[in-house]
């Protein structure tokens, strides 16, 4: 009865802020792609400004996307782990 | 008899009592807890997020990358060598990224080596049980 009414008391509590959190996290990743974007063109930028060519430089700026993936990549395989266990 | 009676429901009122007073603090723990990570934490992720991909973190990155491959270039080494090279120092940053994937997988490892543990664990409680029950 008591861990009943505690656990209804903590999540009507914590809706909010977990709600928050929630948003928080989408929105994260969901301007992240934006955000590589940038990076990469500042990246390319900088090597063509030094002589290299626009095709080297955009095959080099392409480790932001691996980056990205094996971030994006960590983040899902920890939540899924922590599921199983 | 009647004595233990009142002891016992005493002891119930008592709980009860405590319940009701416990659940609220815990419930208020909960909510300051949560109103901190809620807060925190998201900011934490954005500004790890923002170190690496961010316009500024690009720009500071490729000025390396440009300065490794001007050096390269002066240095006399052909123009296919010298990109080569610098796709390889920029791969340093995405090996990265590898090294926290592995450490996933080595969890990832531990975790289904712990399963065969007590899968074997519990092959053998009942392979005793059963010559237990034979004997």
């Amino acid at each position: 009865m008591l861990s009943a009414r505690f656990a209804v008391s903590a999540i009507l509590v914590s809706a909010p802020r977990l709600a928050r959190m929630a948003f928080s996290m989408v929105w994260i990743g969901v301007t992240l792609g934006r955000r590589v974007r940038r990076a990469r063109r500042a990246f390319e930028k900088q090597l063509i400004a030094e002589g290299m060519s626009n095709e080297d430089a955009k095959r080099i700026s392409t480790f932001y996307e691996e980056l990205k993936d094996n971030i994006v990549q960590l983040s899902m395989h920890g939540v899924s782990l922590r599921n199983r266990i | 008899m009647i004595l233990e009676e009142v002891s016992v429901m005493d002891d119930k009122e008592k709980t009860k009592k405590w319940s009701s007073e416990r659940s609220i603090p815990e419930a208020q723990e909960v909510k300051e807890i949560l109103s901190v990570v809620s807060s925190e934490v998201p900011a934490l992720i954005k500004g790890l997020v923002a170190s690496v991909f961010s316009e500024e973190a690009g720009r500071s990155m490729g000025k390396g990358a440009a300065a490794y491959y001007k050096s390269l270039k002066e240095g006399g080494l052909p123009e296919d060598v010298a990109v080569r090279m610098t796709e390889d120092y920029v791969r340093t940053f995405t090996s990265f990224g590898e090294v926290f994937k592995n450490i996933g997988h080595v969890r990832k490892h531990r975790h289904e080596e712990n399963e065969d543990l007590r899968e074997n664990l519990r092959k053998s409680e009942d392979d005793e049980e059963e010559e237990d029950e034979e004997s």
